[in-house]
């Protein structure tokens, strides 16, 4: 294994010494590292993703309560599992919970980190209290918004105005505006931190040029600041899909899936299934299920926003 | 050591190599690191047994008994505690493999009934039956209606080894005087209560319906004061009809009209008991009542200990006119329990093990962490603990009942408890009926 791997470089390591060589569509260049410099992170990604992947995909067709031998179940836990009311909702609860999370939080990090991308003088300190909420773990978040939302001792009691009796985490439309209010509270800085890069690396020229015909501030933002994000855009979208998708933590310590099976996500499905009732076939047929989901959606979003084509954003510039 | 020295190899290793060794010491590394981790369980060697618990503040006593053990026993017992929140899925992903524990924690019921399907328990009267007379205490020193709540279909698989809880009436004395209500004995007291605390402009019942569990106490109250312990035992068993019977539609309807009077205001579903929620609503007098396991003593006594000194009350629940469950039948959690592994090489010297729960010393220390054995001996030693009228109360409380109803989400197998706790919200927040709540119940699994 250690002399496998020590091999590999080696070659590496003798190409790029040597002269740039001919390649047969006729462009000289330097060839590409060799295949070893992929092994350990290869290795590690099998290990790690791809072998429990496959095991999960095995488990689904299984009968397994973590005693003894799995039992080959054929595909009962996925036709049991297309049958569940509960599953199915979960589904789009996920989706209904990823969509909100996007709206949200994508104009509110788009606005920050354009702001925070600015020369002001007090930028610096106001976006360094602005980005603690990345620094705390999600757990820490969750429950802290839970004493903060306790309806006889939290701010609803204060407000009752605006909160009625503070029955949030009891009622539908409560605890889903909760977890979108906590997740956005909770995400929005490290978008805002894409976005404050993104936007850093807009040419200075473009501005000027705008300002020469007359663009306001406004019409500046439109016109060259939204645009040029657009490449940001799409790689914030997908992380909120993929991150709304496999919300977890937060439903775990707010609601608890509650009230009833009202926020119930597919991944919350798949901790009470495999680590509640020890019924881990149906666990791994629901996390599988997820990730094909998962796949499916961030290959659209790719897809339908031509990210895949990698166009850049500086056409005509050099 | 080793990995710490071929760390420093390769750091001093030049040029191309020095990677590739890298990550083959990190592989190595995380190799020998797995392999310690696998040490330190092998199940019950040379003259010695594994004992596993739930790891909590409670380990103080477990750890004294075993240290009491060891000093005169040849072989030797060793306790491996697991953190309480990973102690289920340990305990269900080591039990069947060479790393099991010869003695484990668990909460009698459904927590062990799998276990005992795959043949994996030894039975208490198999430890007896080699010396009856000697280990015939295992049976005869324990109160009854605990013991009961360890035996898999008729055989006890259990010891009580820790504290029992039951649930009892927890009321705020100051706000029932100032609206002039007395603890309720018969439940349409409980009703004529509620009214008046309402009128009062109290929320008449504190519950912390986000926890879920707190609501099912009352269903199991409930149930048992009108259709007796009974019902539960047939639906356990595998006899569903039992939900559509009429005790079951009664129980239902009253429970419904208990919430619709507004016992439990209106949020109650974004309250938790576990955040503290429930309970100061009953200690800074925003509620009456909360019903709720025999532990809201102490949670007071620390949380607001002046209340828990002046103004906490507590009586059992109560009586329903015409009911035909005993109205002394208590639920809650009737006590934990150590169950033994068929496989065990040491079965003589656990069974001399599992006789100090039941000696003196194990009541003392026991006390002294303010859990309440349920040991027959335990009585005298009462007096002489702290908050001694409380600990007498739910003593007696236990010692005369003639049934104690295990909580149902650790009765029924855990592949219910989600769907049990979900329909129990449902029904309260009015998603589901009765014949929803009914169907609910229905398809839960009991084998």
């Amino acid at each position: 294994m250690k002399s496998d791997m020590a091999a590999a470089p080696g070659t590496v390591s003798g190409a790029a010494a040597g002269a740039p060589r001919k390649r047969p569509d006729g462009r000289t260049g330097v060839s590409r590292p060799g295949v070893g410099w992929a092994l350990p992170a290869a290795l590690f990604f099998g290990l790690f993703a791809i072998v429990p992947l496959v095991l999960v995909a095995v488990l689904s067709l299984t009968r397994w309560g973590g005693l003894g031998a799995p039992e080959f179940a054929g595909f009962d836990n996925w036709v049991t599992l297309f049958h569940d009311p509960v599953m199915i909702k979960s589904l789009w609860l996920s989706v209904l919970l990823t969509g909100l999370g996007v709206l949200v939080q994508t104009p509110l990090s788009i606005l920050l980190g354009v702001w925070a991308a600015g020369p002001q003088r007090n930028r610096a300190v106001l976006s360094a209290v602005f980005f603690v909420p990345l620094l705390l773990s999600a757990t820490a978040v969750s429950v802290l918004w839970r004493a903060l939302l306790d309806p006889n001792f939290g701010v609803p009691a204060q407000a009752r105005w605006l909160f009625g009796d503070g029955n949030l985490l009891g009622d539908r439309t409560g605890a889903i505006g909760v977890l979108v209010l906590v997740s956005a509270w909770q995400f929005t800085p490290l978008h805002a931190l894409i976005y404050q890069g993104a936007t850093r690396a807009i040419p200075e020229v473009l501005y000027q040029a705008a300002a020469i015909d007359g663009a306001g501030t406004v019409r500046q933002f439109f016109h060259i600041t939204l645009p040029q994000l657009r490449n940001s855009i799409i790689t914030s979208v997908i992380l909120m899909v993929v991150g709304g998708l496999t919300t977890f933590d937060t439903v775990l310590i707010l609601t608890q899936g509650g009230p009833g099976t009202d926020t119930t996500i597919s991944a919350y499905y798949m901790y009470t299934k495999a680590f509640k009732s020890f019924d881990f076939g149906a666990g791994a047929a629901i996390a599988l299920l997820l990730v094909v989901v998962a796949t499916v959606i961030s290959l659209v979003v790719v897809r339908v926003s031509g990210y895949d084509k990698m166009a850049g954003t500086k056409d005509g510039l050099s | 050591m080793k990995t710490s020295a071929a760390k420093t190899r390769a750091r001093m290793t030049r040029g191309r190599f020095s990677k590739a060794v890298a990550g083959g010491v990190t592989l190595a590394l995380g190799l020998s690191l797995a392999a310690c981790g696998g040490g330190d369980s092998s199940a019950g060697g040379a003259g010695e047994f594994h004992v596993l618990v739930y790891g909590d503040s409670a380990n103080k006593v477990e750890k004294q008994i075993v240290d009491t053990f060891n000093k005169t026993s040849e072989v030797k017992a060793v306790l491996d505690t697991v953190p309480g929140a990973d102690y289920q899925q340990k305990l269900q992903t080591i039990i069947n493999t060479p790393q099991a524990p010869d003695v484990f924690f668990n909460w009698g019921g459904g927590s062990i009934q799998p276990f005992v399907k795959a043949d994996l328990l030894l039975p208490v009267d198999d430890l007896i039956a080699k010396n009856p007379g000697d280990l015939g205490g295992l049976k005869s020193n324990f109160l009854p209606s605990v013991y009961d709540t360890a035996k898999v279909d008729g055989k006890a698989y259990g010891i009580p080894m820790r504290g029992t809880q039951p649930v009892l009436l927890f009321h705020n004395k100051a706000v029932l005087a100032d609206a002039g209500v007395q603890p309720p004995k018969t439940w349409n007291e409980l009703l004529d209560a509620v009214r008046e605390l309402k009128a009062k402009g109290v929320t008449p019942i504190a519950l912390g319906g986000g926890d879920r569990w707190p609501t099912l106490m009352w269903f199991e109250y409930l149930y048992d004061r009108i259709a007796g312990p009974e019902l539960l035992q047939k639906a356990l068993s595998g006899d569903k009809s039992v939900w559509e019977s009429a005790d079951s539609r009664k129980a239902l309807s009253m429970l419904k009209e208990l919430v619709d009077s507004g016992a439990f205001g209106t949020n109650y579903d974004s309250v938790k008991f576990t955040d503290g929620g429930s309970a100061a609503l009953l200690a800074t007098g925003k509620a009456g009542f909360e019903l709720m396991g025999s532990w809201e003593f102490s949670t007071h006594q620390n949380d607001n200990p002046d209340f828990a000194k002046k103004d906490l009350g507590y009586t059992s629940f109560p009586t329903v006119e015409g009911g035909k469950g005993d109205p002394a039948a208590v639920v809650g959690n009737t006590n934990n329990f150590y169950s033994v592994l068929k496989r065990t090489e040491h079965a003589d010297d656990i069974a001399k093990f599992l006789k100090l729960m039941y000696s003196d010393e194990f009541v003392e220390a026991q006390l002294a962490i303010g859990n309440l054995p349920t040991t027959t001996n335990t009585a005298p030693f009462l007096d002489s603990a702290d908050n001694a009228e409380y600990l007498k109360y739910q003593f007696d409380l236990v010692d005369k009942a003639p049934t104690f109803q295990l909580s149902w989400d650790q009765a029924y197998l855990q592949t219910n408890a989600t769907p049990l706790l979900t329909a129990v919200q449902q029904f309260f927040n009015g998603q589901i009926d009765a014949d929803g709540f009914i169907k609910a119940m229905q398809a839960l699994t009991t084998s």
